[in-house]
């Protein structure tokens, strides 16, 4: 695998921009000629993936168009018709599969996802408020001077704020983010723990099939994608889902359990997910949390469940072990190394520190980003088989604590040892932590890809 | 008709083998069969609950006279039968990754096999050659192997505990019960519904 | 022998379907009708019997044509095959599903070709044994427990798990009089229907091929 030409790939694929602002807005072409003509006149704004050897920019921009808005640009029915099915059929059609019923279902989505109108998603991230402003007016100019797109809705999401220091936490207290595939060609620090196992218990990066299209995947082949090929290389998909987090409840569930675990409180949020809140995951440092581990990029995400089945210092059903599962289902982890998927997004509200009131209605939580080559494959089969479902963690039909759409009558299971501090404890009863509010499935195509839209040059085959 | 019922799916598929090949596979099965460690993949993968593979030779089909037609054959063939937790892609994804090998073995006397991996060729080859069930039923459609296996550990420890239930001390009892708590620990998840199936 | 991994007997049944043109629909398509209305739940046969962990039953109306270069052959007859993982001895078993339910043996085994029907018993085991064919290879996840100590052992799994979730912290004299209680519970609850869905749980059968 040679090195990618980071020129022609979208930089939000290959990294997280670390930056601690962000809006991402939602379009919808109104004439497929002069929606053609704003993606042509936007290249030149298009953040690609080239190193920033002369500094950082003050922001990106990025876009990625639903199966709808592609159709909307007038793609030929031969490319349109190539794509996955699930792509073609949008997220909201596949609510059953990944679980997204009851207070998840779409008919409680936000306005905007409720229909089928969202054509595309740009997103712009910022160092700075001023910053994200300044941009996001020039695109709004753009929109204006070209006359074929309409803004339908643009949802902020930004670091939260801590003692006034912008922080990679989530509403819940926990420190995100940790969790990113390496992979073949893309050049990026590479972590211990981040990419697949080998037999030998080191690590190596993921097949770049895996995040993007055009290139041998971890079966040996490529990934499903649209003709002509060059449309389709050097692209990718994109889960955007917003998760409301219900802050309130999480509290007092929390609140409600910690005085009956002889671990206490801080343990046992570190059970259920699998770090502690500041980051150090369990496995590695079961008694408390060491910021040695999570400042050491060596350490943090280096770690194996192996020596662990029985779930004594990660349990089985932690959210991280779920969904990452590492060698947990034995094999070296090979069947697990075609269903990662790359981590992007930012959390949506104001961090509220405990001890201060909060509700559940607030306007809170995170807009989860996932890439990946192949949704089903991927995203869909995390989302259905180790987030709602859980036979492959050997859970029966147990669903992750955090993520999972429960019904009020979940269970976890903290497994322990006769050690008094690390006793089994079960949680029953579990409220959703988290709810869906909307969402789609996008295709984030190459530079070439965005200039063969803009100009009008796909073949019809 | 359906393959599936609750949490198992029913697969079945029929290859044919030219009959000089037939000898080497039944070797081959000789071996697996009684060299335990090469059936530990199988173990180890967790959502097979029964599977078999049944040779069939071209002159060994059922014949019952009374009209009926003898069959007059050039292959021999091979009949699968799997009971899988799971669906199809998830299935045959698992065999792929991890078995291949093993399924290589197993199948490359069959004619136009293509090996397992890349996969599509070989999803292609088992879309083409397995045909559906018309009628499945299951004891336990609520569980899978995994439920199956949690729940005889689950009633094994409990008969351990019940048998000094009723003679120990509180004390005693307590400090058992925690014991017997930390053996089945990992056992507990509920059953029911298997996921939709797209 | 394969048919046989620990006390689980892998059977696998081919019967030749009757080929008569004389007949409307042709008996593999009314063998097809029948099975689409069994039910598959605890009023299966297979569940009213003794001793299925798991069968099915699967009209093949032809060999498969896998394309060039292997050769086209086409079968004579068309089979219906019974597969069934099930307890025990063979002659038990099929025995077992001659007393219990018969008539639904007879309603698709009429179909086949040389089918005595259960009346005479040694006829019909007969007639089974001549047409089945022995497992290669025969794999079970579990082969060290039968039917009812499968139904058994999932039901006590569901009622120790709440059982555990209830008894957090609970003082040890009570412990263990509720769990003598919950043996006795155990020992008297009744062994939940094969072939059911779980007894407090609404669920959904079936479903497409993928």
């Amino acid at each position: 695998m040679s090195k990618l030409n980071e020129t022609d790939i979208q930089g939000f694929v290959l990294r997280g921009y670390n930056m601690p602002f962000a809006r991402y807005l939602f379009l919808r072409f109104e004439d497929a000629g002069r929606a053609a003509t704003f993606i042509h006149r936007l290249l030149g704004e298009v953040t690609t993936g080239q190193r920033w050897d002369s500094g950082k920019p003050l922001s990106t921009v990025n876009i990625a168009f639903t199966h709808l808005g592609l159709s909307a640009l007038e793609l030929p029915d031969a490319t349109l018709l190539s794509f996955p099915v699930e792509f073609q059929q949008g997220m909201k059609k596949r609510a059953a599969i990944l679980g997204d019923t009851g207070r998840n279902a779409p008919e409680s989505w936000d306005e905007i996802w409720r229909e089928d109108r969202v054509h595309a998603w740009l997103g712009v991230n910022a160092v700075s408020l001023d910053a994200l402003n300044s941009r996001c007016a020039d695109m709004l100019t753009l929109m204006r001077d070209t006359d074929g797109v309409i803004l339908l809705d643009a949802q902020d999401a930004a670091a939260l704020v801590i003692d006034g220091v912008p922080t990679t936490k989530e509403h819940f207290g926990f420190t995100d983010g940790f969790g990113n595939p390496d992979y073949l060609g893309v050049e990026r620090s590479s972590q211990p723990g981040q990419g697949k196992l080998n037999s030998n218990g080191t690590w190596a990066p993921l097949a770049t099939g895996e995040l993007l299209l055009g290139y041998a995947d971890e079966a040996g082949e490529l990934p499903v994608a649209p003709v002509p090929h060059i449309l389709a290389s050097n692209g990718t998909f994109m889960v955007y889902r917003k998760l409301h987090q219900n802050l309130a409840t999480f509290r007092s569930y929390l609140n409600d359990h910690a005085p009956f675990y002889a671990g206490g409180k801080e343990k046992l949020a570190a059970k259920f997910i699998g770090r502690w809140r500041d980051g150090t995951p369990i496995e590695l440092s079961p008694d408390q949390p060491d910021p040695s581990i999570t400042q050491d990029p060596a350490r943090s995400t280096n770690f194996t469940f192996g020596a662990d089945p029985e779930g004594v210092r990660c349990p089985v059903g932690a959210h991280m072990r779920r969904v990452n599962p590492r060698d947990a289902f034995g094999f070296d982890g090979k069947l697990i190394n075609r269903r990662r998927i790359t981590r992007r997004g930012l959390p949506y509200g104001v961090w509220t520190p405990e001890g201060e009131s909060v509700t559940d209605s607030d306007e809170r939580g995170v807009i989860f980003i996932a890439l990946n080559a192949d949704f089903s494959r991927q995203f869909e089969f995390v989302q259905q088989q180790w987030i709602n479902y859980g036979n492959d963690a050997r859970l029966g039909n147990e669903k992750d604590l955090l993520m999972g759409n429960h019904t009020g009558h979940g269970r976890f299971v903290v497994q322990g040892d006769t050690t008094p501090t690390n006793p089994p404890f079960v949680c029953s009863n579990l409220p959703s932590f988290v709810e869906l509010r909307g969402g789609g499935y996008f295709f984030l195509p190459s530079i070439t890809a965005l200039g063969m839209i803009g100009m009008g040059l796909v073949d019809p085959r | 008709m359906s393959n599936i019922n609750g949490k198992v799916y029913a697969m079945n598929v029929i290859t044919p083998m030219k009959p000089w090949k037939t000898g080497l596979l039944r070797i081959l099965f000789f071996a697996l069969w009684h060299i335990k460690p090469m059936q530990k993949d199988l173990i180890n993968l967790s959502f097979i609950e029964f599977a078999r593979w049944v040779i069939v030779p071209r002159r060994s089909f059922p014949f019952l006279a009374q009209g009926q037609v003898p069959e007059d054959l050039q292959y021999d063939y091979l009949l699968f039968f799997s009971n899988f937790n799971g669906t199809w892609n998830q299935y045959i994804d698992a065999f792929s990754s991890v078995l291949s090998r093993g399924l290589n073995l197993i199948w490359r006397w069959s004619e136009k096999f293509p090996g397992s991996v890349p996969i599509t060729p070989f999803k292609e080859y088992i879309a083409q050659v397995q045909f559906d069930t018309d009628y499945y039923y299951t004891a336990y459609p609520y569980a899978a192997a995994n439920d199956l296996k949690a729940a005889h550990i689950v009633q094994s420890s409990l008969d351990q505990l019940a048998a000094q239930a009723q003679t120990s001390t509180p004390q005693q009892f307590a400090e058992a019960y925690l014991q017997f708590v930390v053996r089945v620990q990992t056992h507990l998840g509920n059953t029911g519904e298997a996921p939709v199936v797209s | 022998m394969p048919n046989q991994n620990g006390k689980v007997y892998g059977l696998t049944i081919l019967s030749p379907i009757i080929d008569d043109e004389q007949v409307t629909p042709s008996h593999d398509l009314q063998i097809r009708n029948y099975l689409a209305q069994l039910p598959i739940d605890e009023q299966s046969p297979f569940a009213l019997a003794p001793g299925t962990h798991l069968a099915r039953l699967v009209v093949m109306d032809d060999v498969i044509y896998v394309g060039m270069p292997a050769c086209e052959e086409h079968l004579k007859s068309k089979y219906l095959i019974f597969e069934s993982n099930c307890d025990g001895d063979l002659t038990s078993y099929l025995t077992g599903l001659a007393a219990t339910i018969p008539e639904h043996l007879n309603a698709i085994w009429i179909h086949c070709v040389g089918y005595p029907g259960t009346t005479n018993l040694q006829a019909f085991l007969n007639y089974m044994k001549s047409c089945q064919i022995d497992t290669t290879f025969f794999f079970a996840a579990v082969n060290d427990k039968s039917v009812p100590e499968t139904l058994r052992a999932l039901q006590t799994q569901h009622a120790v798990a709440d059982f555990i979730a209830n008894h957090q912290g609970t003082d040890p004299t009570l412990l263990q009089s509720d769990f003598i209680q919950l043996l006795a519970d155990l020992k008297s609850m009744p062994l939940q229907k094969a072939g059911a869905m779980a007894p407090d749980r609404d669920l959904k059968t079936g479903g497409r091929n993928e």
